[in-house]
């Protein structure tokens, strides 16, 4: 199946220099609609006002975390199907079987680039 | 009477000179603690060299962030530029906008390395103390450490690894096939 190009996707990042590179590999890959928000306290109100087809977080955030941000998604019966790819410099073991326990789609840790983007927003939006 | 005071003078008080050395002692204790302490050079740590600890951060917070700013700006707008004959000439221009950006590092490593030069001294002078005065760090956890360390622990904050990600992409991806 072939990548919804069209549906909105929303960032959730900190830093907005990550933001911003994000936001120009999901041009390169044909992404129009790009949200962001800095935590995920910011990123619950937009998901409560639009329909996002895919949510790309960092972890660590203040005041609430992209842990915290996936738990309240997946609890969540409107957002739960919400697809939730995690992407982080957390790259401990327990923090990746920690997300996957909370339901998150796909994890790529930071650094990272633009094909490994791709291949994860591809294994999880167009299969 | 004659005895008594012969009895009374032939019993030396031991207390006294013990006490008058312990007392020379505290003195003497207590001298050392005031040149350990003048040595800390605490109201020159905090006057001077801590407070231009937090500017040369600050600095170079705010140098890496232009540098970065610069260089995303040149990336895309070399990514807008239209495919004509002027391409090169204009991705050329860009290119030279990055390598300038670049040179911050330049500036940031050398205020980078004042810093570390400040608190390796102070770290030095912390030591010294702590050793004169045999120093003892309080029983248990600071609270504000504390309440840090739970909230990291409760949503599994590691923070990034020195050496690269601890788990690589690839394990990852195993654990999501």
């Amino acid at each position: 199946m072939a990548l919804d190009l069209g549906m909105p996707i929303l960032v959730v990042d900190d830093y907005q220099t990550m933001v911003r590179i994000i936001r120009n590999l999901l041009k390169q890959l044909g992404f129009e609609e790009v949200d962001d928000a800095s935590d995920g306290t910011a990123a619950l109100a937009r998901l409560k006002n639009r329909k996002y087809g895919l949510v790309i977080s960092d972890w660590n955030m203040e005041p609430m975390t992209g842990y915290e941000l996936l738990r309240h998604v997946r609890a969540d019966e409107n957002l739960r199907t919400t697809p939730f790819i995690m992407v982080t410099a957390e790259s401990k073991t327990e923090n990746v079987i920690a997300a996957k326990k909370a339901g998150v789609n796909n994890y790529i840790v930071k650094p990272f680039n633009a094909a490994t983007l791709k291949s994860k927003i591809e294994a999880v939006c167009g299969a | 009477m004659g005895l008594a005071v012969k009895a009374r003078s032939a019993t030396p008080a031991p207390e006294k000179p013990s006490l008058i050395r312990e007392l020379v002692d505290i003195a003497d204790y207590i001298s050392h603690v005031r040149n350990e302490i003048a040595a800390l050079r605490a109201n020159e740590l905090t006057r001077d060299r801590l407070p231009m600890a937090h500017e040369e951060l600050d600095s170079v917070v705010q140098a890496t962030n232009a540098a970065t700013n610069s260089i995303m700006n040149a990336a895309e707008e070399i990514l807008c530029l239209p495919d004509d004959r002027n391409y090169r000439a204009g991705v050329e221009a860009r290119m030279n906008d990055i390598f300038e950006a670049c040179t911050f590092q330049d500036i940031t490593g050398q205020r980078i390395r004042k810093v570390v030069d400040a608190l390796r001294q102070l770290e030095t002078r912390l030591s010294r103390f702590a050793t004169a005065v045999k120093a003892r760090d309080e029983a248990g956890i600071d609270p504000a450490e504390m309440e840090r360390r739970m909230r990291d622990e409760l949503l599994i904050l590691n923070g990034p690894q020195l050496k690269g990600p601890a788990t690589p992409q690839d394990a990852i991806d195993a654990l999501f096939d």
